[in-house]
């Protein structure tokens, strides 16, 4: 439209060479994996505080069921933090690849569990049978939802 | 538009009842510093910021804290089922059931609903970026308080994970409001050796 473009990458690169800030600590950070990532509520190991003398819970799935969903959370959460990072440094191929790994195995995942236990998306090929199981699938804030 | 995943980003599984710690826990859903809050400060902010960097990502954290009201609620809800009146009323929930019974409604802990007034949104990228990063500081801080208030692990868990949110958030704003200004400073030197056709050299120009 405009001969404008305000997302200059170039621009934003040169910008990183001369205030050499907060670029190069996001790159070159070490990422958790998607396990402990999920414990701290942070992929991101220099962006990690403790608060006072507390660590973070480490979870374990109860059954086969809290499992599969405790996977699949674990991954999501890596994709989405990926996410929110690309936004900002969309032209990132090694962190897209990457976020690109964690969405194709969150997907693959989310099958198997809807496959077995039911649709967590109403896109869902788990609501092709009835009764509509939508509707008879218990709500994440219900104490049987993780039975 | 927005679809409903059935899943909590994050589980919560509260097994014992605590009435006051709910009545503290509310103020994370509809007080100044809670999820409520931010989640509309976000998703009213997204539609002015001058690219797609900043829109992107309003979108999305604002999204994410839509996923933190329903764990906050989910915990509020959790903490105060099958309690008895007697319970609500030593509480200090009586006032609470009056109106609501059981019901979740967005309050502080004081029991003042929520109002809009918590946040604000200016068009401007540099203003609304720096309430955005203070927001995610006051929200951290709140967690803190509450986690100070209990020793149930199943209440400090989620609340120690959504601490963490905060701070990884507020990196984030603070990532984009650099470049911002960064941006800025950079162009307002470019408007004032060409004054003529500064119009044409406002880093917003491709977006009025």
């Amino acid at each position: 439209m405009y001969n404008y473009n305000f997302i200059n990458d170039d621009w934003f690169r040169n910008m990183n060479v001369n205030n050499n800030s907060y670029i190069n600590n996001i790159v070159n950070s070490k990422l958790f994996n998607p396990t402990d990532a999920y414990n701290y509520g942070n992929l991101y190991s220099n962006l990690y505080s403790q608060y006072k003398n507390y660590r973070p819970t480490v979870l374990t799935a109860g059954n086969e069921k809290e499992q599969l969903l405790l996977d699949l959370s674990r991954i999501a959460f890596a994709a989405h933090e990926l996410n929110l990072y690309l936004d900002l440094y969309p032209n990132d191929e090694s962190m897209l690849s990457l976020f690109n790994d964690y969405r194709r195995e969150a997907n693959s995942i989310m099958r198997q569990y809807e496959a077995k236990y039911g649709p967590l998306s109403i896109n869902s090929d788990s609501l092709e049978k009835g009764p509509f199981a939508w509707e008879k699938m218990p709500w994440p804030w219900e104490e049987r939802y993780y039975v | 538009m927005f679809s409903y995943n059935k899943r909590l980003q994050y589980p919560i599984n509260i097994k014992k009842k605590d009435l006051r710690m709910a009545k503290y826990l509310v103020t994370q859903y509809g007080g100044a510093n809670g999820e409520l809050g931010a989640a509309l400060r976000y998703l009213n902010q997204r539609y002015t910021m001058p690219d797609n960097r900043g829109k992107s990502l309003l979108t999305d954290i604002g999204t994410e804290e839509l996923g933190h009201i329903e764990m906050i609620s989910t915990m509020i809800y959790q903490l105060m089922k099958d309690a008895t009146l007697e319970e609500l009323r030593a509480a200090g929930l009586d006032s609470h059931y009056a109106e609501h019974s059981r019901a979740l409604y967005p309050t502080d802990a004081n029991g003042v609903p929520f109002t809009v007034t918590y946040f604000a949104t200016t068009g401007d990228p540099l203003a609304d970026l720096s309430e955005d990063m203070a927001a995610e500081q006051k929200a951290r801080a709140t967690y803190e308080n509450l986690i100070d208030l209990t020793d149930d692990p199943d209440v400090i868990g989620p609340l120690l994970w959504l601490r963490q949110r905060e701070i990884v958030h507020y990196n984030r704003f603070k990532e984009l409001f650099s470049y911002y200004e960064e941006k800025l400073t950079k162009d307002n030197s470019k408007i004032i050796q060409d004054k003529q056709n500064s119009i044409k050299y406002s880093p917003f120009y491709d977006e009025m």
